[in-house]
């Protein structure tokens, strides 16, 4: 529960009270590469042991190319980290941390459901209700996350205590 | 002294050895140490650093905040920008990109990669304190005190430790000393004792002797006067010839105890040991018989002066006493030497003697020998290891008297079975006659 008192980020959004929505996007384009090193997928995630992690933005594209940007040079161990844009879930292609945009809920919901149990990351935005094994927020216009270990658990990933202690708040395995 | 020094010596240059090893290895741990500390730290605020949580990486970092070693800790995030820092009295780099280790007075700068999963992040310094030299050497200095005063206890107790040996050594030489000077005065007052004795029994038996002739005279003189008037009766003429006869015995009796007692009168005259043995071989040879040979080495020439008549009667008794020696038969060496001596021979008390030349003449047996306690008692008078009635117990100390009376030794040596020789040492008559 001490993941709960640390979980506190810093990136200033904006000066004033109003938030620039490209500024929160180009932070979270930013989030989305940076969560790949602290998550550990089972090796049945992949469709071979050199193929790269893959983030799959689902839906409407919010972060207009700052995803590739961010994700370009990074790699998790030996894998690379690639970015793909799906109109809609689609099982044919591997994915392991699935963005859910602001757009359609009952899309997300029905890939939350999809997703549950496999080895995939959910990662839901701040719009939201659903919400994914990762969940943005913004607090005192700061971009901040919840994680549901549990969750990922269920579908064999494991998530690093180190990113968690950063979390907002956190669902540990085991609880209901 | 040389050997306790260089104990210290070896002591002390151990003890700086000792002290410089143990200074390298509190050194390299104290960097290890650190360095460990800066990868815990590098791992535990990876995410932090990941994200630019400036919040959490500060939490991470003023958790170090406890330990006095660290004079500071510093993380440094994306393009090694400072995200979170604690420094006491100390300047950290505002920017920090790749992780190296640096000195400066009095801290050591350690800096470790942070990341996650292959992925570099930032980097984590640690500022550590290093102990200033004259800190660590007083440290030390303590130990180094001890360490001399060790080794200067083993000198000063080496030292005294000699010095009580040396004490010893002379403690027991004087003892042996005096062991020695006490075992020279018991000889000295045996020899006294046994001096007294024959002085006392001389002067008895000197005194008796002489009223004895005395009155062998009277009775002599009377024996004639009888003699003169008894004439006519040839019977008593027998008796009268015994009874003169038993009185030339007695003289001859008292003339020898009168030799032991030295109150014989002497005339010495100047003589050659050497020939007067010679002149004497014909008799000594009747006397010893066949069984026993004689085998004289005369080498002896120089002169002494001493009775002729005595000397002669002294080298028949103990040429007698050598053959009474060896009843189965033997050799018998009739030897005269020149000797010089410095010191006492066996037995002669120092007092009596005096350096020089002597005219010795030995007379050796292959004999049975004697005791240590017959030897001891050789010269007393009455003293005889012969059956009763054979001998007088007189020979040899009559032997004794006259040679002593005539400034000279009589040294007997002997052992039982060993044979015996009996030399008579004559003080060298130098003049020239």
């Amino acid at each position: 529960m001490r993941a709960r008192i640390l979980a506190a980020l810093s990136l200033i959004l904006a000066t004033g009270a109003r938030a620039d929505v490209s500024l929160e996007y180009t932070v979270k384009a930013a989030y989305l590469p940076k969560f790949v090193p602290f998550i550990t997928w089972p090796e049945t995630a992949f469709t071979s042991p050199t193929a790269p992690v893959t983030i799959c933005v689902v839906g409407t594209d919010p972060f207009g190319g700052k995803l590739e940007q961010a994700a370009s040079g990074l790699k998790s161990g030996e894998r690379a980290i690639a970015v793909r844009y799906l109109p809609a879930p689609d099982p044919t292609v591997s994915c392991q941390l699935v963005f859910l945009g602001p757009g359609d809920m009952a899309v997300a919901e029905g890939t939350l459901d999809a997703m549950k149990g496999k080895p995939v990351v959910t990662v839901t935005d701040s719009g939201l209700k659903a919400r994914g094994v990762i969940s943005f927020l913004i607090e005192a216009n700061h971009v901040r996350f919840d994680i549901d270990a549990a969750t990922a658990a269920q579908g064999g990933v494991a998530i690093s205590s180190k990113l968690l202690s950063l979390a907002h708040a956190v669902k540990q395995r085991g609880q209901p | 002294m040389l050997g306790p020094l260089a104990a210290a010596v070896i002591l002390v240059a151990a003890g700086v050895l000792m002290a410089i090893y143990q200074e390298q290895l509190y050194s390299d741990q104290q960097t290890k140490s650190v360095r460990e500390q800066a990868q815990i730290l590098a791992a535990s605020a990876a995410a932090a650093i990941v994200f630019d949580d400036h919040k959490a990486a500060q939490e991470y970092v003023d958790a170090l905040q406890v330990n006095p070693e660290l004079q500071g800790a510093a993380i440094y995030g994306g393009a090694g920008r400072l995200l979170a820092s604690f420094a006491r009295g100390t300047h950290l780099p505002p920017l920090l990109a790749t992780p190296q280790t640096g000195f400066g007075p009095g801290y050591i700068d350690i800096a470790v990669p942070a990341g996650q999963n292959g992925t570099r992040a930032g980097v984590v310094l640690l500022r550590a304190i290093t102990e200033p030299a004259e800190r660590r050497f007083a440290r030390y200095a303590g130990l180094i005190l001890l360490v001399t005063m060790g080794a200067l206890v083993i000198a000063v107790l080496s030292f005294a430790q000699a010095q009580l040996s040396r004490r010893a050594q002379q403690l027991a030489n004087a003892n042996a000393r005096l062991q020695e000077e006490m075992e020279e005065r018991r000889k000295t007052e045996e020899a006294l004792r046994q001096s007294h004795k024959m002085e006392a029994i001389g002067q008895l038996s000197g005194g008796i002797a002489h009223d004895f002739n005395n009155l062998i005279m009277i009775v002599k003189g009377n024996l004639r006067l009888l003699q003169r008037k008894l004439t006519d009766r040839e019977s008593a003429a027998g008796y009268i010839t015994n009874a003169d006869e038993a009185l030339d015995r007695a003289t001859h009796l008292t003339q020898r105890i009168l030799a032991f007692s030295r109150r014989q009168p002497l005339t010495p005259e100047r003589v050659h040991l050497s020939t007067l043995a010679q002149g004497l071989s014909e008799l000594l040879r009747h006397s010893v018989g066949e069984k026993v040979e004689i085998i004289p080495r005369l080498n002896g020439t120089w002169f002494t002066r001493c009775d002729i008549s005595q000397m002669e009667h002294v080298i028949l008794n103990l040429t007698i006493n050598a053959r009474d020696a060896m009843p189965e038969g033997g050799r018998l060496v009739i030897e005269t030497r020149d000797v010089t001596l410095a010191v006492p021979p066996p037995d002669v008390e120092s007092q009596n003697f005096v350096p020089g030349d002597y005219a010795s003449l030995a007379v050796i047996d292959t004999g049975t020998g004697m005791t240590e306690d017959v030897r001891r008692r050789a010269v007393d008078p009455f003293f005889t290891t012969k059956p009763q009635g054979k001998g007088t117990g007189l020979g040899l100390s009559m032997t004794f008297g006259f040679v002593r009376q005539s400034g000279g030794h009589l040294v007997i040596e002997s052992a039982p079975g060993g044979g015996t020789t009996i030399t008579v040492l004559m003080p060298r008559d130098r003049e020239v006659g």
